[in-house]
């Protein structure tokens, strides 16, 4: 018990900004992508956790989807979706996404066995976290009431000052 | 040998830390409490404890490839209808993981699945109550996304105890269209092979029974613009059920198109004594080593719930005894642009699902042919103006009561309506009125939620369920809830029937009761 203190006591010391870590997901496509690859392009971006069964997790990325075109003009940013629908869901996980216009404006990402959820400690979704360029956690938040996007936008904008 | 796995995952763990580099450290909490309340109408008298009490804490460490990390479970008591197995508290889950963008190494507890897990799948569901993490190593291997490979050994998780069944399994994937250099088309071949090993008694060894099964599967998956196929086939090898050998097998077959805001996926499957559990003995709801859940739409409204669908696994469980089940689901999603003649000024969306299941055999209480489970729904979700938004659903589901051992099935019609308005850029509420309909059971349901929430912090809700077509019994629902950031607060009172509670197609049943209940999730 004592190492294992111990251990924990060196480890929160140790500890430095949340990042991304490196995790395999599935793209739209069906291809295994490592989630490190999200920051090559070095822009910000909103990354959010979603399953097809959660009715407010869909009414965040359609507020996100609506608003998108105003914000982007202020601002140059990414959005990734996240659906952590099992195997059952996956194909229906695409085909809604499809079905809402999300594949052509947001990165789909499916995380089948909720490997990339685990590993950004999300334990409910919607969860949606804000990184910077350089993929660093500024700003992430649970659960989603319409108005919580335009604390989202705050948040993107901070970070590309 | 679990202690040894153990001793090895905290000396890693240490030295992981002692590096002192950079590195990071997250983790969540969440806390679901329940006060029950006597309640004569709903016919619940609580127990002594009065009380119920999940708790998890999970902390992970991140240092470049390098990633240990725990999770604490306590359960004092568990909640109502949780499997009676948790209890206490425990060290439940460690680890220590390498991880570069070729290779990955893990020690201790880990999450796995092959291909849709039919054959294999260790998961966690805090809904559920479910982790059947394996306690063992893995180690995987990913050439130029052309070969991927990996093999496994453990130990699954059962209750808060490591259990004695042992599982060894290897997965292959070969994805062709990267070999062969092909930009548009994907295509690949995989296989997996899982042996499972549970020391037996003498008299399950005489009847037949064998210590050892492997089973293995084998799919294929292509993409080609937006036009996919998926095939999956599992071969369980045998296992005893009711002192007869049985073959365990599965086909599974996915087709579909996404693309043009069209997506449309159609299902086949079919399952024969797919039951696969960690232990013989073991009644648990969480004593599964895969993953056979419901292939059907898994509703959210509080009507449309009442009656999930369980799939036949090919098993004998408290409900019925099965070989299994075949059917299939379509499901289609389209998008009516904006601009367009329905579409509007802000598009459409629309969204319609068939599923039909049937008993395989005559095997056990089931006849062969005999519908288990049809539903077909209808939703159209519409922005009308910036402020109001309307989804209205239909719903027809019908299902079997005796589990395919009679012909008779319950018919139910199912109406909701779902209105959203956002008086002011923060300000909104969501009323939700729905009414079910059925000549069966206990006949009209209607219930109603109103949701009031001021962005970004406060949400409050109530909500009625009532049946007044036959026990005229109101199963109310109050609640409040506060979230800042990672946060989330809730509480609320109400009285609960009794059920079904499902989560990615898989379910348990729940007693019903009253009462309070309270709830902290958070993250950092």
């Amino acid at each position: 018990m004592r190492t294992f203190l111990l251990s924990l006591a060196l480890l929160i010391c140790a500890a430095a900004a949340a990042q991304v870590p490196s995790v395999t997901v599935e793209n739209a496509k069906g291809e295994t992508v490592n989630t490190k690859s999200l920051l090559k392009e070095g822009t910000p971006m909103i990354v959010s956790f979603w399953s097809t069964s959660c009715k407010p997790c869909i009414r965040e990325l359609d507020a996100i989807y609506d608003a998108l075109p105003d914000w982007l003009d202020e601002v140059e940013f990414r959005v990734v979706a996240v659906s952590t629908d099992d195997s059952r869901l996956l194909a229906k996980a695409k085909s809604f996404a499809e079905g809402r216009g999300w594949g052509e404006e947001y990165t789909l990402l499916f995380d089948k066995n909720q490997d990339f959820m685990r590993a950004m400690n999300v334990s409910v979704v919607p969860h949606v976290f804000v990184l910077d360029g350089t993929g660093k956690i500024v700003y992430s938040h649970t659960s989603y009431v319409p108005g919580n996007e335009l604390e989202l936008f705050e948040a993107i904008k901070k970070c590309s000052k | 040998m679990k202690k040894a796995i153990l001793i090895i995952s905290f000396a890693a763990l240490s030295i992981t830390a002692s590096a002192q580099d950079k590195g990071y450290l997250t983790g969540s909490f969440e806390t679901n409490d329940h006060i029950y309340v006597q309640d004569e109408k709903n016919r619940f008298t609580p127990d002594n404890d009065r009380f119920g009490s999940n708790n998890y804490l999970k902390l992970d460490y991140y240092n470049g490839n390098f990633s240990a990390g725990l999770q604490i479970e306590g359960y004092a008591p568990a909640t109502i209808g949780y499997p009676d197995d948790l209890n206490k508290f425990a060290l439940s889950n460690i680890y220590v993981n390498w991880k570069d963008e070729d290779f990955q190494i893990t020690a201790g507890t880990f999450y796995d699945q092959f291909g849709s897990g039919l054959l294999f799948r260790s998961w966690e569901d805090r809904l559920l109550g479910l982790n059947n993490a394996l306690m063992g190593a893995r180690f995987a291997y990913n050439w130029e996304d052309k070969i991927a490979f990996k093999a496994l050994w453990g130990m699954p998780r059962l209750g808060m105890d490591i259990s004695d069944t042992q599982v060894r399994g290897a997965d292959l994937s070969v994805s062709l269209s990267n070999i062969i250099g092909l930009d548009d088309i994907l295509l690949s071949v995989e296989g997996s092979v899982l042996n499972r090993f549970e020391k037996i008694s003498i008299d399950m060894e005489e009847a037949g029974g064998k210590p050892n099964s492997v089973g293995f599967s084998g799919r294929l998956n292509f993409d080609w613009n937006g036009l996919f196929l998926k095939g999956e086939y599992v071969d369980l090898g045998k296992k005893l059920v009711s002192f007869t050998q049985k073959r365990g097998n599965a086909q599974l077959l996915e087709v579909g198109y996404n693309g043009r805001g069209l997506g449309v996926t159609v299902t086949g499957r079919r399952l024969e004594w797919m039951g696969q559990k960690i232990t013989a003995r073991s009644l648990s709801t969480a004593n599964l080593i895969s993953y056979v859940p419901a292939m059907s739409t898994q509703y959210t409204y509080m009507l449309t719930t009442l009656h999930p669908y369980n799939p036949q696994l090919g098993d004998e469980s408290s409900f019925s005894f099965n070989s299994g089940e075949v059917g299939g689901q379509i499901d289609a999603f389209y998008n009516f642009r904006r601009g367009t003649a329905l579409g509007g000024k802000r598009g459409m969306k629309v969204h319609a699902n068939f599923s039909t299941y049937y008993t395989i055999a005559e095997e056990g209480t089931a006849k062969a042919g005999n519908l288990l489970f049809r539903d077909f729904s209808f939703d159209v979700e519409k922005q009308w103006t910036k402020q109001f938004k309307m989804l209205l659903m239909y719903s027809m589901q019908e299902y079997n009561p005796t589990y395919g051992s009679f012909k008779t099935t319950w018919l139910s019609n199912i109406f909701v309506a779902d209105l959203l308005y956002k008086w002011t850029p923060t300000f909104s509420t969501r009323l939700e009125l729905q009414y079910l309909t059925t000549q069966e059971d206990k006949k009209d349901w209607m219930a109603a939620l109103l949701e009031v929430n001021f962005a970004p912090h406060w949400s409050i809700f109530g909500s009625d369920m009532f049946n007044h077509g036959s026990t005229k019994m109101h199963y109310y629902n109050v609640g409040v809830s506060y979230t800042k950031g990672r946060t989330r607060i809730a509480a609320g009172y109400g009285r609960y029937k009794d059920g079904f509670i499902c989560s990615g197609g898989v379910c348990r049943q729940i007693p019903q009761y009253t009462g309070a209940n309270f709830s902290i999730t958070t993250s950092f």
